[in-house]
């Protein structure tokens, strides 16, 4: 079982769940305005319970209630956000609980990049490069972000960040890079000291 | 708080996936409990150079059977520290046939090491060494062949290896005696030689998943699996060996040609594939990386990796026109820039990198490593 710590939802939730359960929350939250508004609407009734409303622009609210506005265009990048604006288009921010506004800011930042056109994919590596070049407790937030709004470009970066940086240590310098504490069984700690070692005839 | 050790299993995959090298995922391994349960460790015999034995149907009448033996190159090194004493990289190919032990060879050439140092530790603690894989090689050994009690070599030439999907199978191309190629796909009987040779073949190499070949006119293919043969650069020139090899991700082909000056030399000119106009561009400056070129294997390092080398050099070994510009047995080194080849031992910073063995091996004490703990930045 994984589990991510959302401070505002109940503990050892697994991801899907939380991703559920943001979701389930999200439509309940648009299907009441939706509602009201239909109520108040001068409109002729067209009979379709889910109008298609293209909206150009969502807005997403960070764990600490801070807004971005974010292109649908670039939002699609994002599988989870592509999933709750197909629900329904509403106007109420989309919660995302469990990440953080500095890091939000940087996603969308992200995802309105690799959105636009005529970007030559020289720059655009450069870009990257640029936006994986910070601390790592920085960039681990970035993984589970990418992870859970499921954007799969945005995973591939990161996680082959922290694999470059991973390349050619020793496990001391990769516990002390990434402030592990090595913890293993006596078994374990067995394997792994006989792994490291050349045994000569 | 960024907890490493508590990203969820399958993120740490994602991340142990993208390493390159089996020995940095098994680096990756020896971190924590949690890093370590969430990737497995080779589990397939290819994987781990534990090979069925091979026919030599289809390439040899003279051979029974094959074994096939995987060597590793690794340089390895003391982690970067304020006391530069320690500096000098160590170059060595590692033979793993039997489990658990080791055998150390001279990484560009067929043969072991004469005997290990008297204070050569019996066993070599990997944990506070920085370890980078280089490449493989692999080789292949006839089973009925015994002289002198040596390793039983067949002189084929080099074999590349690649292995399938599903980790048990896998696939070998090799230059047959003709010049023509010849692959070979586990379960099969037979090799099959490939018909397509305008020119005989120089070199083989795996590359991004795929094998290329290089004939001694500069044309280089893709083999396929089919054994289809697709063109990716044409013919250049006339004269001089080809050796492909990889650096920093890219492919690499060197060509060794004779001059006749004063005296007879041997030079190397590099070149980079352009493969939209199937073309290979000299490239004149190496920078930081150093090509090696052996028998059964090439491959490239960084000169700071290597610390006791400059960049921009060439290491070539046991060639004949080598050794008779050199007029010795043995590695030459040549550099790129003088474009002039000197033997090994006249340069001291690169003869240092293969034997003896450097200081910080022999004086493995666990005092030592103490120090060296402390000396981690």
């Amino acid at each position: 079982m994984r589990y991510l710590a959302l401070p505002l939802l109940s503990q050892n939730l697994t991801e899907s769940t939380a991703r559920a359960q943001t979701l389930s929350l999200y439509l309940q939250l648009s299907l009441q305005v939706s509602l009201s508004q239909r109520n108040e609407s001068t409109m002729s009734s067209s009979s379709s319970s889910l109008p298609s409303c293209p909206k150009k622009v969502v807005t997403l609210k960070s764990s600490e209630g801070e807004t971005f506005e974010i292109e649908e265009i670039a939002a699609l990048q994002s599988k989870t956000l592509e999933n709750m604006i197909d629900e329904n288009c509403a106007d109420t921010p989309i919660p995302l609980p469990n990440i953080k506004g500095k890091i939000l800011a940087k996603v969308v930042e992200y995802c309105n990049k690799h959105a636009e056109v005529g970007v030559d994919a020289e720059s655009l590596r450069a870009w990257d490069a640029e936006f994986v070049n910070v601390e790592n407790t920085t960039v681990f937030d970035y993984i589970l972000a990418a992870n859970f709004l499921e954007i799969p470009t945005l995973l591939d970066l990161t996680c082959q960040s922290v694999a470059d940086m991973i390349k050619g240590k020793t496990p001391a310098e990769i516990e002390k890079t990434f402030n592990i504490k090595s913890a293993f069984t006596p078994e374990e700690e067995e394997q792994v000291r006989r792994e490291n070692q050349w045994a000569f005839e | 708080m960024a907890e490493w050790s508590q990203m969820p299993e399958d993120l740490l995959e994602f991340i142990a996936r993208r390493l390159d090298t089996q020995f940095d995922v098994l680096r990756f391994r020896s971190v924590c409990s949690s890093w370590r349960s969430s990737v497995a460790p080779s589990p397939s015999p290819s994987r781990r150079g534990q090979f069925p034995i091979l026919p030599s149907d289809g390439i040899s009448d003279a051979a029974r059977e094959f074994r096939l033996s995987r060597r590793t190159i690794f340089l390895l090194g003391v982690p970067r520290s304020r006391d530069e004493t320690f500096a000098c990289g160590w170059l060595v190919k590692v033979k793993e046939d039997v489990p658990r032990s080791t055998n150390l060879l001279n990484p560009l050439s067929r043969c072991p090491f004469t005997s290990l140092p008297e204070d050569f530790p019996r066993v070599l603690d990997l944990m506070n060494l920085r370890v980078l894989e280089l490449g493989h090689e692999y080789v292949l050994q006839d089973m009925g062949y015994r002289p002198f009690g040596n390793d039983g070599h067949l002189h084929m030439k080099k074999v590349v290896f690649l292995c399938l999907d599903s980790g048990n199978d896998f696939a070998l191309l090799t230059i047959h005696v003709s010049g023509q190629l010849a692959m070979f796909k586990s379960g099969e009987k037979r090799w099959s030689i490939i018909q397509d040779m305008p020119s005989p073949y120089d070199d083989v190499i795996l590359f991004k998943g795929e094998f290329y070949a290089v004939d001694g006119t500069g044309r280089t293919v893709v083999v396929g699996l089919d054994l289809g043969v697709t063109l990716i650069a044409q013919s250049n020139w006339g004269g001089g060996k080809k050796f492909l090899v990889e650096s920093v991700g890219e492919l690499l082909l060197v060509n060794m040609y004779l001059r006749f000056r004063r005296e007879r030399t041997v030079r190397f000119k590099v070149y980079k594939l352009d493969r939209e106009k199937k073309e290979w561009n000299e490239v004149k400056d190496l920078g930081d990386r150093v090509l090696f070129l052996g028998d059964d294997c090439t491959f490239s390092a960084s000169a700071a990796d290597l610390r006791t080398c400059k960049g921009n050099r060439i290491f070539i070994a046991d060639n004949r026109e080598v050794e008779r510009a050199l007029r010795s047995p043995g590695i030459g080194v040549y550099d790129m820039k003088s474009g002039i080849i000197g033997p090994l031992e006249d340069d001291e910073g690169c003869s240092r990198l293969f034997w003896p063995p450097p200081d910080w091996i022999a004086s493995r004490t666990s005092e030592v490593q103490n120090q060296l703990e402390t000396l981690v930045v």
